[in-house]
C-alpha cells in the first residue's frame, strides 16, 4: 500500500485540447486548467453536464490520452503505468466487448489477462451475472452489459476504480441494481472515481462530489455543499406592473437569490431557497400566479461558471 | 498440445522481456472463429472446392511440372488464396473490434500490446494453416504429386507469407473503419488473386502487371518448391525463367507498405475512439 501522503489521483494544471474538425473553430479546449487530488478510499462523483470535460479528464487519468500540459500521476506513477500495474480499473461508458463471445467467456478472457486473477465465478456473482453468464454478448440489454463491465473491471482487485456514467441506458431498477453492488465495491476500501450527469446519483453515493463545466472545476467539496450550489429553483410570478423595477431590485439584494431577471413581464428569480422567496413574493411583494420549478443542473452550470465558481 | 506446454514463459534474463502465449485468449479466439460459419466456409470450404474444379478432375492436372505434376501446382495457389483469405479477416476482424473499444477494454488490463499481438499472430497462423492442411490433404488424395520436400517447404511459405494480408486486413479496416470494408477487402483479395496468378495462368503483359501485385510474390515463392524457379506459360506448357529477386522483391515490398500503412493508421486514431 501506499501511504496516505500519496495521493491515489493527482492533477497539477491539467489541459486537453483537441483540433476542432471545424477549421474555423480551431482548438477546442475540452479540459482548461484543473488542479485535483483524491485520496485513498474516497468516493468521489465527477458532476457536470455533457461536454464539461469529464470523460476526458477520465481519459487522461486512465493513460488513453496525454495531458496537452500539466501533470497527472496515479499512484505516484504515470497513468500508463499504474494501469499495468492492475491497481487501476474501469467501467467504460458505451462498446468495448466482443459481442460474439458470452458473457462468462469475456470474463475469463479478461481474467486471463492479470496475473492474479479473481475467481471468475466468484466476479460473475458479485456483478449478478450468474442467471446471464451463458448468453452471448450481442443479446444482453444495455444494464446486462454494464454489469458485464462492471464485473470485468472487478477482476483485478482494483484499488481504484474509475466508471464513466457507469448507468448510461440502464432503467430504474438496474441502475439501483448497479448502485447497490457498487457499495458493496465501496465498503471494501476501494478509490472510487465516477463521472455522471444525474446529482442525484452524485447524492446517494458520493461524499465528495466535483463540479465540472466547460472544462473547469467550478465546485469541489461534500457532496451535501456541493448540491446547495447546484440544485437551485426558479420561481416565476406576475408582479404589477408599477412595482416591477422595485421588487427586482429587492430581489437582487437579497443573499440568498442566485439571480433575478424579467423575462416577458414575469419575474424570474434563480434561488437556493425556495420557500423564503415564495414566502415574500406572494406575502409584502404582491406578486401572483407563482410557478416554481427544480433549476437544470445545466442552469446551474450555467450560473456557476458566470460567477466564477463557488470556492 | 496442452495448455502448460505453450503457456511457458519464455524469459529472456538480459532484459527481462516477457513473452506469453495467452492461451486462454487464443483458444477463445479460435472458439469465435469456429461460430462464424459462413466466413470458415468461405476461407476452408471454397478453396477445396475450387482445387477440386479446377486442379484435380481436368486432365492437365497430370502434366508434368519437373518432378511434380500441375494439379500441385493449382492446389498450392488454392490454398493461398485461402490462406490470405483467412488472414486478411482476423486483421480485419481486429480493426472493428478496435473500433468497437474491444482494444480501449484491453488497455485497462495489464496485457501489454506485445502480447495481444502474439495472440492474434497465433490465432492467424492457425487459421491460414486450416485451409492449407485441408487443401493439401485433398490435394494428396486426388492426385497432386510432388516429392514431399515440396509439400513441406510449400505449406511453410504459405503459412509465414499469410501473415501479410493480416496486416493487409487490419489496414483495410482501419482505413474504412466499417464492417463492410472489411468485406470488401476480402473481395479485393480476388481480382488480386486473379491478377496474383492464382486461378489462371497468365502471361504477355497480363503476367507482367501481376508481379507488380500483391499476391503473385507470395504464391511464386509458394510454389517455388516445385516450380524450380520458373513461370508456366499457358499456352506451351513451357516453363520460363524467373530470378528469385524478383519474387522477394515482391514480398518485401508488400509486406513493408503494409506494415507502414497499419502503424500510421494505428497512430493516427489513437485517443478518442
Amino acid at each position: 500500500m501506499t501511504t496516505t501522503h500519496t495521493p491515489t489521483i493527482h492533477l497539477r494544471g491539467v489541459q486537453r485540447t483537441f483540433a476542432s474538425p471545424d477549421p474555423e473553430v480551431g482548438e477546442v479546449r475540452a479540459v482548461d486548467g484543473i488542479d485535483l487530488d483524491i485520496r485513498p478510499g474516497e468516493i468521489v462523483a465527477l458532476l457536470g453536464p455533457n461536454g464539461a470535460g469529464k470523460t476526458t479528464t477520465l481519459d487522461m487519468v486512465l493513460g488513453f490520452t496525454e495531458p496537452t500540459a500539466g501533470a497527472i500521476t496515479v499512484f505516484g506513477m504515470a497513468p500508463q503505468e499504474a494501469v499495468l500495474s492492475g491497481r487501476v480499473a474501469a467501467v467504460l461508458q458505451t462498446g468495448g466487448l466482443l459481442r460474439d463471445l458470452t458473457v462468462r467467456e469475456t470474463v475469463e478472457l479478461v481474467a486471463s489477462t492479470h496475473p492474479n486473477p479473481d475467481s471468475v465465478d466468484g466476479v460473475i456473482d458479485r456483478a449478478g451475472l450468474a442467471a446471464i453468464q451463458q448468453q452471448r454478448v450481442q443479446s444482453c440489454s444495455g444494464g446486462e452489459q454494464q454489469r458485464l463491465r462492471f464485473a470485468l473491471a472487478l477482476l483485478g482487485d482494483p484499488d481504484l476504480l474509475v466508471l464513466d456514467e457507469p448507468t448510461t441506458g440502464m432503467d430504474v431498477a438496474a441502475r439501483h441494481e448497479f448502485w447497490a453492488s457498487m457499495r458493496a465495491e465501496a465498503e471494501k476500501g476501494r478509490t472510487i472515481v465516477f463521472a455522471t450527469h444525474y446529482l442525484q446519483e452524485a447524492e446517494d453515493f458520493a461524499e465528495r462530489t466535483v463540479l465540472m463545466a466547460n472544462g473547469r472545476i467550478v465546485a469541489d467539496g461534500p457532496t451535501d455543499e456541493v448540491r446547495r450550489h447546484a440544485a437551485g429553483r426558479r420561481l416565476s410570478a406576475r408582479v404589477p406592473d408599477d412595482r416591477l423595477d422595485a421588487v427586482l431590485a429587492e430581489m437582487a439584494d437579497l443573499p440568498i437569490v442566485r439571480s433575478a431577471v424579467i423575462e416577458r413581464d414575469r419575474l424570474v428569480v434563480e434561488t437556493n431557497d425556495s420557500d423564503e422567496i415564495a414566502r415574500l413574493l406572494l406575502g409584502s411583494l404582491g406578486g401572483t400566479d407563482l410557478e416554481i420549478e427544480a433549476a437544470s443542473l445545466e442552469t446551474a452550470f450555467i450560473q456557476l461558471t458566470r460567477t466564477g465558481g463557488a470556492s | 498440445m496442452t495448455a502448460t506446454t505453450l503457456n511457458e514463459t519464455l524469459t529472456t534474463e538480459s532484459d527481462r522481456v516477457r513473452l506469453r502465449l495467452n492461451t486462454t485468449y487464443y483458444r477463445l479466439e479460435l472458439r469465435r472463429i469456429m461460430r462464424d460459419k459462413v466466413t470458415l466456409f468461405f476461407t476452408v470450404g471454397l478453396p477445396a472446392v475450387m482445387y477440386v474444379i479446377f486442379g484435380a478432375s481436368p486432365d492437365y492436372g497430370d502434366d508434368p511440372i519437373r518432378d511434380g505434376n500441375v494439379a500441385m501446382w493449382i492446389m498450392i495457389a488454392m490454398a493461398a488464396y485461402g490462406a490470405v483469405s483467412a488472414t486478411t479477416g482476423i486483421g480485419g476482424s481486429a480493426a472493428i473490434e478496435r473500433m468497437q473499444g474491444w482494444t480501449r477494454q484491453l488497455g485497462l488490463t495489464p496485457m501489454r500490446p506485445a502480447e495481444f499481438v502474439a495472440v492474434k499472430a497465433a490465432t492467424a497462423m492457425t487459421v491460414a494453416a486450416a485451409p492449407i492442411f485441408i487443401v493439401f490433404a485433398i490435394g494428396a488424395l486426388t492426385g497432386a504429386s510432388a516429392p514431399l520436400h515440396v509439400w513441406v517447404l510449400s505449406a511453410l511459405v504459405l503459412v509465414v507469407g499469410a501473415m501479410t494480408f493480416a496486416l493487409y486486413g487490419l489496414g483495410f479496416g482501419l482505413a474504412l473503419r466499417s464492417e463492410a470494408a472489411v468485406s470488401a477487402a476480402g473481395g479485393a483479395l480476388v481480382v488480386m488473386a486473379f491478377f496474383g496468378n492464382i486461378f489462371v495462368p497468365l502471361n504477355g503483359w497480363q503476367l507482367l502487371v501481376a508481379k507488380f501485385t500483391p499476391l503473385y510474390g507470395y504464391v511464386s515463392l509458394a510454389r517455388r518448391p516445385l516450380t524450380g524457379g520458373n513461370t508456366i506459360d499457358p499456352e506451351t506448357g513451357d516453363l520460363i525463367p524467373e530470378p528469385l529477386w524478383q519474387v522477394l522483391a515482391n514480398v518485401s515490398f508488400w509486406t513493408v507498405a503494409f506494415a507502414i500503412l497499419t502503424m500510421v493508421l494505428v497512430q493516427k486514431g489513437r485517443g478518442r475512439q
